[in-house]
């Protein structure tokens, strides 16, 4: 021991203390630097029943992560880039609570996705328990920005800016070809989307002068539509609408087109199957002409183009989920860019008062009202030469409708 | 203290879970805890009429959404308050057990034929609430947040989980001392041989009822519990088939028939679920395939479930006799 106290010598003690006092002093410099990465959590169901819808979120979110990273980060704080931290939300929404928890753990900035409606509401109300910002890249349940939530912004359109906007469209589109369709059957799945969307078409359609000859609900996942099927057969109507995510869609259309089903049209609204690319890819003829009123990309801006482009050349499939998740991402870090911090308060003040045009949709610059993108508004699209191609409105339209197809 | 001996296993766990709030303080950790143990008590209600009576339900949804379901109304349409809304859920539970066993022990149903009444009554009960104007159809119900005890809402999650952790405990000195009663010999017996209890003067009919209402009070709680901490339900989330299994697989990898059994195989089950999921990388379902996997070796090794691990000699003779006897699932 006494060896031991001999070997320290003064002026160790007083290099060791020097040490000792600037690593003490360490925390205050690191805190005076900026930040060099901000984390963002991207929540999307990548296994379950949602779990392509998932997959094509987190594309979406990765791709705008890597542009804004390439574009010199987060500039307001000194080009910090993003950093994902992903959650899996199981496709349910106690699956989604515990994604946002972790997130918050882990120190996120703030969160982007949910896809469905349950996962959104629940996973954001979980993160206003920290004010932590929260995007909702889909869900379209309306009840989404009526809990007067500071922290919940919905960069697209909800369910009811949707079936309006569908219906305006349809009107439009069937004046515009001399009122060749009268009498429409609805077919939708019985949650709360298809049952919605089935209801409120039920009501509206009418009074522009269709008859709506029936009204089919089917339950998710459904494993066959023959009966489905066999039905529209026999009340031969003009127009069919699906209100179904993608499987039962392709299931009904498979079907349809096999028992020889062949109306003047099939006009969905915000449907799985009829703005996927994987839906065009793998049965074209059945494919040809649908028309799907959802949420797309703006064709008109190249970054859109590009991203498009980008995707399908590593052999991934364009659909809608990819540039709203690419938007809602780059909406987030600009509000943080603004924001100047990743204080909580600051990122939901910036988000707030958001004018962001930087995005991929036909929105416009954002304009948010009680957490709702005012601006925020679906496109009406058509299968064309094996692609899809907007066609209403018809300010950036590619493509005149084809209508009736048949009949 | 020869009284209280059969209750030290249920004191010892719950003071164990009574302690977890104290030290707990990873919101992560509480949230798992907290939905771990509404599913361990909707596995106690389960295990009741399962595990002691051996009556099989899948469709112990039925209950779960029923107690949600009523909770939610009766603060949202009726506009009354939360605390007499969880009293309300969970005499609807028990209201909904008295009827659906009623219906099906009346008949005469056992084994597989309970199981399946019971499965149809979940479903029947999904497709209605989700058409229904009531149960708010398809969007589901939406529970205003507003934090603050008297809504059984609370700013922070380790208050919920003390919340929980208080019935959960309740719950289990419930079963331990139905366990010891008559009406749990009763129960018992009944199980092991319905028709010798029926001759040695038990009231089979009136055990059964009695055992499904009470099955269905504590089922339906963990869901009165789940929409106070969700404050979002609709048909699919607490009248699915997912909730029905979850309470089944915690029992059994439990232990069937014991009192610690559901708990611990919650806890077990959802801990698994969770490392696994830390352990398995970033490939989507990766953990669930692994977590799968353990589960079939587990319920393989495993027959006297978890809780059966720590007793001195095997699972007990009757209980594996219960399996492949004629009419029983």
């Amino acid at each position: 021991m006494t060896k031991l106290h001999d070997q320290i010598s003064r002026r160790t003690v007083l290099g060791g203390g020097a040490a000792l006092a600037a690593t003490l002093a360490m925390p205050g410099v690191l805190r005076a630097q900026e930040p060099k990465s901000v984390k963002i959590g991207i929540l999307q169901p990548v296994t379950g029943n949602l779990a392509q819808d998932g997959e094509l979120g987190r594309t979406g979110a990765e791709y705008a992560i890597k542009a804004v990273n390439d574009a010199g980060g987060i500039p307001s704080l000194g080009g910090a880039t993003l950093e994902m931290v992903f959650g899996d939300a199981r496709s349910t929404p106690e699956g989604g609570t515990a994604e946002v928890e972790r997130m918050q753990s882990e120190g996120v900035a703030g969160i982007v996705g949910g896809f469905a409606s349950p996962i959104c509401l629940a996973s954001s109300q979980a993160a206003a328990r920290y004010d932590l910002p929260y995007v909702v890249d889909v869900g379209v349940s309306d009840k989404i920005v009526q809990r007067d939530l500071s922290n919940t912004f919905r960069f697209g359109p909800g369910f009811g800016t949707c079936s309006k906007t569908a219906i305006e469209n349809l009107v439009k589109l069937n004046e515009a070809a001399g009122k060749p369709a009268r009498t429409v059957v609805l077919v939708h799945e019985d949650g709360l989307f298809g049952s919605g969307l089935a209801k409120l078409m039920a009501t509206e359609l009418p009074k522009y002068g269709f008859e709506i000859f029936e009204t089919i609900a089917h339950p998710t996942p459904a494993r066959d539509m023959s009966n489905v099927a066999l039905r529209i057969r026999s009340l031969k109507p003009d127009l069919i609408i699906p209100s179904s995510y993608y499987g039962e869609t392709v299931l009904l259309m498979r079907t349809l087109y096999q028992q020889r089903v062949r109306p003047m049209g099939y006009y969905s609204v915000l449907n799985g199957a009829a703005s996927n690319m994987r839906f065009v890819k793998e049965f074209p003829e059945i494919a040809n002409l649908d028309m799907d009123c959802n949420h797309w990309h703006d064709p008109r801006k190249e970054e859109a183009i590009q991203l498009k482009k980008a995707v399908e050349d590593a052999g991934g499939l364009w659909a809608y989920n990819i540039p709203l998740n690419y938007s809602c991402v780059k909406l987030l870090a600009d509000a943080i860019d603004r924001a100047g911090s990743v204080e909580p308060k600051a990122i939901n003040e910036a988000l707030a008062a958001s004018t962001f045009e930087g995005h991929v949709m036909p929105y416009g610059p954002t304009k948010f009202d009680k957490g709702q993108n005012t601006g925020a508004a679906p496109v009406s699209l058509q299968v064309q030469d094996e692609t899809i191609k907007v066609i209403y409105p018809e300010e950036f339209a590619d493509a005149k409708p084809v209508f009736p197809i048949s009949g | 203290m020869s009284a209280l001996r059969p209750y030290l296993p249920v004191i010892g766990l719950g003071v164990l879970l009574a302690l977890a709030p104290l030290f707990v303080t990873s919101n992560v950790a509480l949230n798992f805890l907290v939905f771990t143990l509404i599913i361990a008590l909707a596995a106690q209600g389960w295990n009741l009429l399962g595990g002691f009576g051996g009556q099989f339900s899948f469709g112990h949804a039925a209950f779960f959404g029923v107690g949600a379901y009523v909770s939610a109304i009766w603060q949202m349409s009726l506009g009354l308050d939360a605390w007499t809304g969880f009293v309300a859920g969970t005499l609807a539970g028990a209201v909904t057990g008295l009827t659906i066993g009623f219906l099906a022990f009346r008949a005469g149903l056992r084994g597989s034929y309970f199981a399946l009444v019971t499965l149809a009554f979940a479903e029947v009960f999904r497709v209605l609430s989700n058409s229904s104007e009531a149960t708010g159809g398809a969007a589901g119900l939406l529970l205003p947040l507003r934090i603050g005890a008297q809504n059984l809402q609370f700013a922070d999650r380790s208050t919920f989980l003390a919340f929980v952790v208080a019935l959960t405990i309740l719950v289990l000195l419930l079963v331990q001392w139905i366990r010891g009663s008559r009406f749990g010999a009763q129960l018992v017996a009944l199980r092991e041989n319905e028709e010798a209890a029926r001759a040695l003067g038990v009231d089979v009919f009136a055990v059964k009822l009695k055992a499904i209402g009470l099955s269905g009070a504590i089922t339906a709680a963990a869901g009165v519990l789940y929409l106070q901490y969700f404050l979002f339900i609709d048909s699919n989330i607490v009248f699915g088939t997912w909730i029905s299994v979850e309470v089944l697989l915690a029992a059994i990898v439990g232990g069937l028939g014991t009192v610690l059994g559901p708990v611990v195989g919650a806890l077990a089950l959802h801990g698994l679920g969770e490392l696994v999921k830390h352990l398995a990388g970033d490939l989507p379902g990766i953990d669930l395939a692994v977590y799968g996997a353990v589960l079939v070796v587990a319920v393989a090794f495993l027959p006297g479930g978890l809780v059966g691990l720590f007793r001195r000699k095997p699972a007990p003779r009757q209980v594996r006799k219960t399996a492949p006897e004629g009419g029983r699932v």
